[in-house]
C-alpha cells in the first residue's frame, strides 16, 4: 500500500512537470505579444522594440524557461510585465480569496451533497429521492450567471441582505468576509451540488447490487445499517474522486462567478493577464491552478487507497 | 400628460446638477410647453441651490481597469487609471465642457505667428503632496518622461513633432515644433501628459497636485484616496474620501447602483438604462455622440469602389435611424460620414444629416453603371453589434434594389486581417485630440492607418493649411470644407457615433455631460460632491 501512494505522489510531480512545460509552451505559442497588447494604439515600430528588449523577449525560449522554472521552484515567480509589481505579491491574497471561496463553498456543498445523495440511495424511488435530483439537475441546467443574477436580484436588489459586490478586502473581519461573499458561495454550492449527489447516490446503489450487501440483508440487518456500514466504505472511492474534482473546479473554474460578483480571486487575474500578454502573471496562475488540481487529485487518489479495505487488509 | 411632467422632471434635474446650460434647459423645458419666460425663472431658481458641499465617502464603479494596472502616465490605456490619475495627479491642460481648452497647470499660452513657437506659463504657487513647490523643470521633467529613444509611452507619437523644449523661466516654457500646430495645447492635454516633480520615479508611491493622495491601490480591484485639502481650483476636492472599485461587468455595475453600494458608475448599458430612468433614486447623465464612431468603410482604390456615384449609393442606402433604433436602443447620434463628433468645436453645422433615401441610393447605383452584389466583411471582432448592423444595412439597401453579401469574418484577428485588406468592411473610430488629429490620422494622405485609401492632395494641403491657421474663423471654414470632401467623396459610412451613459445616485451633484471623456471627463472624483 505505501509503494502504491509513493508511485501516486511521484506521479503527481511528473505531472506538475509535465504541466509547466505545457503552460510555458502555450504561452510562447500566444498570438500576439506584450509590447503590443499593451502599448495599443500607441504602438510604434521604435517603442516595441524598446519594450521587448526590456522585457527580454528577445532570448530564446528555451533560457527562458528555466530560467523561470528555477526561479519558481525557489517562490520568486517573476515581476509582472505591465505594472512592474511582484507577481507572489498580487497573487498570495488573491490565491487566499480563492482558496476562502471555493472553502466556503465547499463547506456547504459537500456535506449537504453527500448526505442528499446517501438519503436519495436509501430512498431510491421515493418523493426525496426525486425531489433532490429535480432541484439540483435544475440548478447546473442553467448557465451560472443566470443563476448569479437571479440571486443578485432577490437577495440584493429587492431584499437586500447581502450586497451584490462581494469584493473582499485584507482590512475585513473574518464574519464580515462570511456575510459579503454568500452570494457567491451560494451560486457554486448550486453548481457543484448535483455532480457530488448523483455521484455518491449511483456508486452506493452499484455497491448495492453486490453479493456481499444481498447477503447482509440477508442476515436481517436494516437497510440503513447496510448502505452505512457496509456499501458506503466501498462506495467512498468514486465520492471522494468526484468531491476533489468539484473542490478543483471550485477553485479554477470560477472565473465567471468572480466577474459577476466583482471578487478579487486569481481567475480575474489571469483573465487580465491573457488580455494584456502578461506571461509572468499567465504562467504564474497556471501554475497555481495546475497545482491545485494535481494536488487535489492525488490527494483524493490517496485517501482511496486509504479508505479501500480492500487494500487496507490485503490478504 | 405624464410625459409632459417627465420631460420637465428632466429638465430641473439637468439643472440643479449644474448640468446643461441655460440653453438646454430652456429648450427641454420649452419642448414640455413652458413659456419662455417661465423657464428661464425656473433654471435661476434651480441654479441657485448649488455651492457644493464638502465631506463624504464617494464610491464609484468604474469598468476600463485590470489587474496589470499601474499608476505610472506611460502605461494608461483605460477609464479606471485616468479617473485615479486625474485624482492624484494634475494634467496640463484641461478641457471645458463644450471640449476647449482651458488651462490647468499650465495656465495659459501664447503662439508665434505660425504656431511652431510656443510659450505656456506655470501656474505658479502650486504644492505638490510632498510639499515641492510647482515649477518648470517639472514640467519639463513630466514632458520628457514620454519622450526619447528608449520610452514606451503611447504618447510618444503625439509628442513627435517638438523639435525643442526649454525653461525660459522658472515660470515659463518654450516650445518649439517640427511645424506649426494651432492645437498643439490640446495635445498637451492628452490624458497620459500629468505632471510630477522632476526626477520623480516612484509611482508606487505616487507625488502629484491632485485634489487627493493615494491611500491604497490593489489593481484590478480597488483604489482609495484621501483628500489632502487645500486644493487649487475652487469648489473642487468635495469629498474626504473616495473609493474606485473596478467593476468590469455592466450588470454587477447596474446592480451595485441600484442596491446603493456605489454612487456612481460609468458605461451603462443602453438596452437597460430605460428600465433605470423611472427610479426617483437614480439619474443619468447621457452625453450624447462621443463615444465610439462605428463605419462600414470601403477603400476607393478597389474595383468597383473607385467609382464615386456607388460610394454615394452605399451612403444614401444605410438607415442609420432603424440600426440607432434597434441595436443602440436610442443611445446613439447618426453619423454624418466622417468620424468628427457635434462635440468638437469644428464640426460642420452646416452641412445636412444624411437620412436614409433608397431612391437616391437606387438613383446613384443605376448611374454608377455597376450590377451585382457588393460584400461588406463584418464580425464581432469589429465591435459587437457590427454583424446586426450590418444585417440591417442589407435590409435597407435591398429596398433601394442593391444586394449587400455580408461575409461574416472571425472575431480573432480581425483587425490585422480583415481591416485595411477586405474593400468594404466594419470599422469603429475612437475619439481624437483634435479635428487637426483626426483628418491626419484617418483620412491623410501619408496615414497608414486611412482605411478608405482616400488619399486626396487638395484635403491634405487643406489640413496643413487649417493646421497653423491661428485666425478662427478662417480655420473653422476650412475644416467644415474638410468635412464636407470627406463625407461628399471619401469611402466611408460612418453611421453612427455612441452616446456615454454614466449613472448617478440622486444625491451626486456637479457632474455633466463632457465633450471628452463620460464622468464628466473622468475628473469626478475633483469634481462631483454629495447634496
Amino acid at each position: 500500500m505505501f509503494r502504491l501512494i509513493i508511485t501516486r505522489v511521484f506521479l503527481g510531480f511528473a505531472t506538475l512537470f509535465a504541466v509547466t512545460l505545457l503552460i510555458f509552451a502555450a504561452t510562447e505559442i500566444l498570438p500576439g505579444d506584450v509590447a503590443s497588447a499593451v502599448l495599443g494604439q500607441g504602438a510604434t515600430p521604435d517603442t516595441l522594440a524598446a519594450f521587448r528588449i526590456e522585457l527580454g523577449l528577445d532570448r530564446p525560449a528555451y533560457v527562458r524557461y528555466l530560467e523561470w522554472l528555477t526561479n519558481a521552484l525557489q517562490g520568486d515567480l517573476g515581476v509582472a510585465m505591465t505594472n512592474k509589481r511582484e507577481v507572489l505579491d498580487t497573487i498570495t491574497p488573491r490565491l487566499y480569496n480563492t482558496l476562502f471561496l471555493a472553502g466556503y463553498a465547499a463547506a456547504i456543498a459537500v456535506p449537504i451533497a453527500i448526505i442528499l445523495g446517501i438519503t436519495a440511495a436509501i430512498n431510491e424511488g421515493k418523493w426525496i429521492d426525486r425531489a433532490a435530483n429535480i432541484v439540483t439537475l435544475g440548478a447546473i441546467s442553467v448557465p451560472e450567471f443566470f443563476i448569479a443574477y437571479i440571486l443578485i436580484l432577490v437577495f440584493a436588489t429587492n431584499l437586500g441582505w447581502f450586497p451584490s459586490l462581494s469584493t473582499v478586502y485584507s482590512d475585513m473581519g473574518f464574519w464580515q468576509k462570511i456575510h459579503v461573499v454568500a452570494l457567491p458561495a451560494l451560486t457554486l454550492t448550486m453548481l457543484v451540488m448535483a455532480h457530488m449527489l448523483r455521484m455518491t447516490r449511483a456508486s452506493v446503489l452499484a455497491i448495492m447490487s453486490q453479493p456481499y450487501i444481498e447477503m447482509a440483508f440477508l442476515k436481517g440487518l436494516p437497510r440503513k445499517r447496510v448502505i452505512l456500514h457496509h456499501a458506503l466504505p466501498n462506495a467512498a472511492a468514486p465520492i471522494i474522486s468526484v468531491v476533489a474534482l468539484n473542490l478543483a473546479y471550485l477553485i479554477v473554474g470560477v472565473v465567471v462567478i468572480e466577474v459577476v460578483f466583482v471578487y478579487p480571486g486569481v481567475g480575474q487575474y489571469m483573465v487580465d493577464g491573457v488580455s494584456k500578454r502578461d506571461l509572468p502573471v499567465i504562467q504564474a496562475c497556471a501554475l497555481v491552478f495546475g497545482s491545485a488540481f494535481v494536488l487535489l487529485n492525488t490527494i483524493a487518489d490517496i485517501l482511496a487507497i486509504l479508505l479501500n479495505p480492500r487494500l487496507r487488509h490485503p490478504r | 400628460m405624464e410625459d409632459f411632467s417627465k420631460k420637465l422632471k428632466d429638465a430641473e434635474l439637468l439643472a440643479t446638477r449644474s448640468g446643461g446650460s441655460r440653453r438646454d434647459f430652456m429648450q427641454l423645458a420649452i419642448m414640455t410647453g413652458l413659456s419662455v419666460s417661465a423657464a428661464s425663472a425656473m433654471f435661476s431658481k434651480a441654479e441657485a441651490a448649488e455651492t457644493p458641499k464638502k465631506g463624504g465617502t464617494f464610491r464609484i464603479g468604474m469598468e476600463g481597469g485590470s489587474a496589470t494596472d499601474s499608476l505610472d502616465p506611460r502605461t494608461y490605456a483605460d477609464s479606471v487609471m485616468i479617473a485615479a490619475s486625474l485624482a492624484v495627479y494634475d494634467s496640463m491642460i484641461e478641457f471645458d465642457n463644450a471640449g476647449n481648452p482651458t488651462g490647468a497647470l499650465l495656465e495659459s499660452w501664447e503662439a508665434r505667428p505660425g504656431a511652431v513657437e510656443w510659450i505656456f506659463n506655470v501656474r505658479q504657487g502650486i504644492k505638490f503632496s510632498n510639499g515641492k513647490t510647482l515649477d518648470a523643470d517639472d514640467v519639463l521633467y513630466s514632458i520628457g518622461i514620454h519622450r526619447g529613444e528608449d520610452t514606451k509611452s503611447p504618447a510618444k507619437g503625439i509628442l513627435e513633432q517638438i523639435i525643442d523644449i526649454k525653461a525660459v523661466t522658472p515660470s515659463q516654457i518654450s516650445i518649439t515644433l517640427s511645424s506649426g500646430n494651432a492645437d498643439f495645447p490640446v495635445i498637451l492635454g492628452d490624458y497620459h501628459l500629468i505632471v510630477v516633480p522632476n526626477g520623480f520615479t516612484d509611482w508606487e508611491n505616487p507625488v502629484g497636485t491632485g485634489a487627493y493622495n493615494l491611500a491604497s491601490f490593489e489593481p484590478g480591484v480597488r483604489l482609495v484616496f484621501e483628500n489632502r485639502g487645500d486644493y487649487w481650483i475652487e469648489g473642487r476636492a468635495n469629498f474626504d474620501r473616495v473609493e474606485l472599485l473596478n467593476i468590469q461587468d455592466v450588470a454587477a455595475r447596474t446592480a451595485a447602483l441600484q442596491s446603493g453600494q456605489v454612487d456612481a458608475v460609468n458605461r451603462l448599458d443602453a438596452r437597460t438604462v430605460d428600465l433605470m430612468t423611472g427610479n426617483n433614486a437614480l439619474s443619468i447623465v447621457r452625453t450624447k455622440g462621443t463615444g465610439n464612431r462605428f463605419c462600414f468603410v470601403s477603400r476607393v482604390t478597389s474595383p468597383g469602389f473607385e467609382n464615386k456615384d456607388l460610394r454615394l449609393a452605399l451612403k444614401w442606402g444605410i438607415d442609420r435611424e432603424k440600426i440607432i433604433n434597434s441595436v443602440y436602443s436610442g443611445y446613439a447620434v447618426p453619423g454624418n460620414d466622417h468620424t468628427l463628433d457635434a462635440f468638437n468645436p469644428y464640426y460642420n453645422t452646416n452641412m445636412p444629416q444624411r437620412a436614409y433615401d433608397p431612391d437616391k441610393a437606387a438613383y446613384h447605383f443605376k448611374k454608377s453603371g455597376l450590377s451585382g452584389e457588393i460584400t461588406l466583411s463584418t464580425s464581432e471582432g469589429a465591435w459587437g453589434s457590427a454583424v446586426d448592423c450590418a444585417q440591417l444595412y442589407q435590409e435597407s439597401m435591398s429596398k433601394a434594389g442593391i444586394t449587400l453579401n455580408v461575409k461574416k469574418e472571425s472575431a480573432d484577428g480581425y483587425w490585422d486581417n480583415v481591416w485595411l485588406k477586405e474593400p468594404f468592411c466594419a470599422v469603429y473610430w475612437g475619439r481624437r485630440l483634435s479635428a487637426d488629429q483626426t483628418f491626419t490620422q484617418v483620412y491623410g494622405s501619408g496615414s497608414d492607418w486611412n482605411d478608405s485609401d482616400w488619399r486626396v492632395p487638395a484635403f491634405d494641403r487643406l489640413v496643413e493649411e487649417a493646421r497653423v491657421e491661428l485666425d478662427e474663423v478662417k480655420r473653422k471654414e476650412q475644416y467644415f470644407e474638410c468635412q464636407e470632401m470627406i463625407a461628399e467623396d471619401g469611402g466611408m459610412v460612418c453611421f453612427a457615433i455612441t452616446d456615454y451613459l454614466d449613472g448617478y445616485s440622486s444625491k451626486v451633484k456637479g457632474v455633466q455631460p463632457h465633450a471628452r471623456y463620460d464622468l464628466d471627463d473622468n475628473r469626478i472624483a475633483s469634481k462631483a460632491w454629495f447634496a
